[in-house]
């Protein structure tokens, strides 16, 4: 699937670590009814524009608390994803043909519209479960599982955590780990990294299925600063090795005068590309690290949280987010949360929104937007109110676009920005209940 | 210096009155000391002298707090004939929330409030919830810092050696 | 800022947090405020979670959040 498979490692820490964060969540707040389970279940619905990717997922997530602070998570995803992803082709001013990545059959993009592929639809289920429990005193222990499935992607994954306090509980340091294993079956099997996108029928260059292995560390230090004041940082790093690349996505291989790609010579009775493609490769190893600091304030009533994150890698991209929410009470039992996030990060050192003839082909190459440089903006509001029993229920909707940088020295001939970045511009629609 | 004889001098009711006094500063001092390195001296606590007591810090916003006052009410009962009292010591901020607490959790023991940590101070107390357990002495026997559900038993034995039942 | 200079950053800034730390903080019976389902770090996993796996889909960057500290300081 054209997307980057959520079920990466990071995002499992942060699922796993998450989930064990809402057992402390659930046994650090106020004294609440302490009983068997709890429950914490979304629906989730995110949308792009223009006939784009949509995806709504059913998440549970169920904690049961044991004597003395011991607990044990559960959760659910179910998650199902259609609509149309850009394929890394860039817009030309001609009808465009292009193979399925089964192979079996090709499909046309009108002259002058984003190539997209729209052979997808797609359900994944995510299960985790994790354990949590002190040890001695002041010192907390986790231990979890991840998994995940979809038709072409299937993830494994294992983490621990240790937290211990200092200075009477007002500084804790943790440490965290996590590995997993993914595999990719990609439809049709796995493309030869940079090889040319063949005619219908034609999987001569197509092996069969890959895998990658990733592990993250994160080490982090709490500090309660004031009675209304906490703050975190974070420190993580990750490696992932083997296979990287996105199977289904490729590059244009452009007219180095005039910036359009090339026609490929299309044989009689066969369909196949109209146009000279070549399946992108990325490196297959990848290391990152970030670090992280977290502030949340409390003042009379508002809850002010606000965070950075600093990301580089070994790939040359470089992030910065800030992240900012306010909760807002309104009357007694409910509240208003207003979001804002900014992201941008740089391109990676083989980033490459198209692909000039006549130079020789690079050991890596991608025009993924997601390995672009881009900046991204999220808005939103989220609407929270308690009900009898400690219910809880909210609603919230966002925006989030997506605003490409392209660096000028990589666009050739007369490609403007538009044509080699596909902005985006997403709406996110969530509807909580916790039980 | 005045050169009088002793007997006159004690005569002196200014005198008097004033060595009363001074005597009287001295012992309390003298009290005061001797209660810091033994039990804190407290308005809750000295109705109670000869008693075992066992002060409890709680808070409503302290979870494990709703453990641990179901067995303190089983403590309570249990052993009240032999001589122990449990006092709750609440250093909410907000008076509304303890009550509501209590409200939930109905006490059949003495609760004490605290706002102004004048008892948490004086006790030290660095977790919460804390329960320190005084002998008939007024003596700190025993302290716990937080409240673990599966060492109720080892609580309620240091409650009975202080009561001397072993 | 290259990879070894935020190793090292890194570890200055969590070991000078952590000297820096000794002193900070509240006495046990003013966590109140901290103990608030809304002042812990992470108050909604579950939003969290679908956050990232959203940000990880469409960006390069994930992670970052960590777990662990705050709340009541109970037990």
């Amino acid at each position: 699937m054209t997307k980057q498979h959520g079920s990466g490692l990071s995002a499992t820490l942060a699922t796993a670590t998450c989930t064990l964060l809402g057992t402390a969540a659930a046994n650090a707040v106020l004294a609440e009814e302490a009983d068997d389970w709890d429950f914490d279940t979304a629906l989730l619905y995110y949308g792009e524009s223009d006939g784009r990717v949509q995806d709504a997922s059913l998440n549970v997530l169920a904690n049961r608390q044991f004597t003395d602070d011991r607990s044990l998570s559960l959760g659910l995803t179910v998650d199902a994803l259609t609509g149309a992803t850009p394929n890394g082709a860039i817009r030309i001013g001609e009808a465009q043909t292009f193979t399925r990545p089964s192979g079996n059959a090709a499909y046309d993009i009108a002259p002058g519209g984003l190539p997209l592929d729209d052979t997808f639809l797609d359900t994944r289920y995510a299960l985790t479960a994790g354990w949590k429990q002190p040890l001695g005193r002041l010192n907390t222990f986790g231990v979890g599982v991840s998994a995940s499935s979809e038709y072409d992607y299937t993830h494994a994954g294992f983490n621990t955590q240790f937290a211990r306090d200092f200075n009477d509980r007002n500084t804790t340091l943790s440490a965290a780990l996590a590995i997993a294993r993914d595999e990719i079956d990609p439809v049709g099997g796995t493309p030869l990294e940079l090889s040319p996108m063949l005619d219908v029928g034609d999987l001569s260059n197509r092996r069969g299925a890959e895998s990658k292995e990733v592990v993250d560390v994160v080490f982090g230090l709490t500090q309660v600063i004031s009675r209304n004041t906490l703050v975190q940082v974070n420190y993580s790093w990750s490696d992932a090795s083997g296979y990287l690349t996105d199977p289904y996505k490729v590059l244009s291989v452009v007219d180095p005068e005039t910036g359009v790609t090339l026609p490929r010579a299309v044989t009689p009775e066969v369909v196949g590309p109209s146009h000279a493609f070549l399946y992108e490769g990325r490196p297959e190893e990848r290391s990152k690290q970030s670090l992280y600091g977290q502030v949340r304030h409390y003042m009379n009533g508002k809850v002010l949280d606000v965070s950075y994150r600093y990301m580089t890698d070994d790939w040359d991209i470089d992030s910065h987010t800030v992240d900012t929410h306010l909760r807002w009470p309104v009357g007694t039992a409910s509240y208003l949360e207003p979001h804002l996030r900014f992201y941008a990060q740089t391109e990676a050192s083989f980033y490459s929104p198209s692909l000039p003839a006549g130079i020789p082909i690079p050991a890596f190459a991608s025009s993924d937007y997601r390995l672009g440089r881009f900046q991204a903006l999220t808005a939103g509001v989220k609407y929270g109110w308690r009900m009898r029993g400690d219910h809880e229920m909210s609603v919230r909707l966002e925006w989030y676009q997506q605003r490409g940088d392209v660096p000028a020295d990589m666009l050739v001939g007369g490609q403007s920005a538009a044509d080699v970045y596909p902005d985006l511009d997403a709406v996110i629609a969530q509807f909580s209940y916790r039980f | 210096m005045l050169q009088t004889r002793p007997a006159r001098f004690w005569a002196h009711s200014r005198i008097r009155q004033f060595a009363a006094r001074a005597l009287f500063a001295t012992v309390l001092a003298s009290a005061a000391l001797a209660s810091a390195v033994t039990t804190p001296s407290a308005d809750p606590l000295s109705p109670h002298s000869g008693k075992v007591v066992l002060v409890d810090f709680w808070a409503s916003w302290c979870a494990p707090c709703r453990s641990s006052f179901p067995w303190m009410n089983d403590m309570q009962t249990k052993y009240a004939d032999d001589g122990l009292v449990i006092v709750a010591v609440n250093v909410d901020n907000d008076r509304e929330a303890a009550l509501k607490f209590l409200d939930e959790h109905p006490p059949e023991f003495e609760v004490h409030y605290d706002a102004d940590r004048v008892l948490a101070r004086r006790f030290e107390v660095v977790a919460m919830p804390s329960s320190f357990l005084l002998d008939r002495d007024g003596r700190i026997v025993d302290r716990h810092l937080g409240f673990k559900v599966l060492q109720q038993d080892e609580y309620e034995a240091a409650i009975r050696a202080a009561l001397g039942r072993e | 800022m290259n990879e070894r200079m935020l190793r090292a950053a890194s570890a200055l800034v969590l070991a000078a947090a952590l000297d820096g730390c000794a002193g900070l903080g509240v006495a046990a019976w003013d966590r109140d405020v901290l103990a608030r389902d809304d002042m812990q770090l992470t108050p909604d996993p579950v939003e969290a979670a679908l956050d990232e796996h959203i940000y990880f889909s469409k960006e390069a960057s994930s992670g970052g959040r960590g777990f662990g500290g705050g709340g009541c300081g109970c037990n």
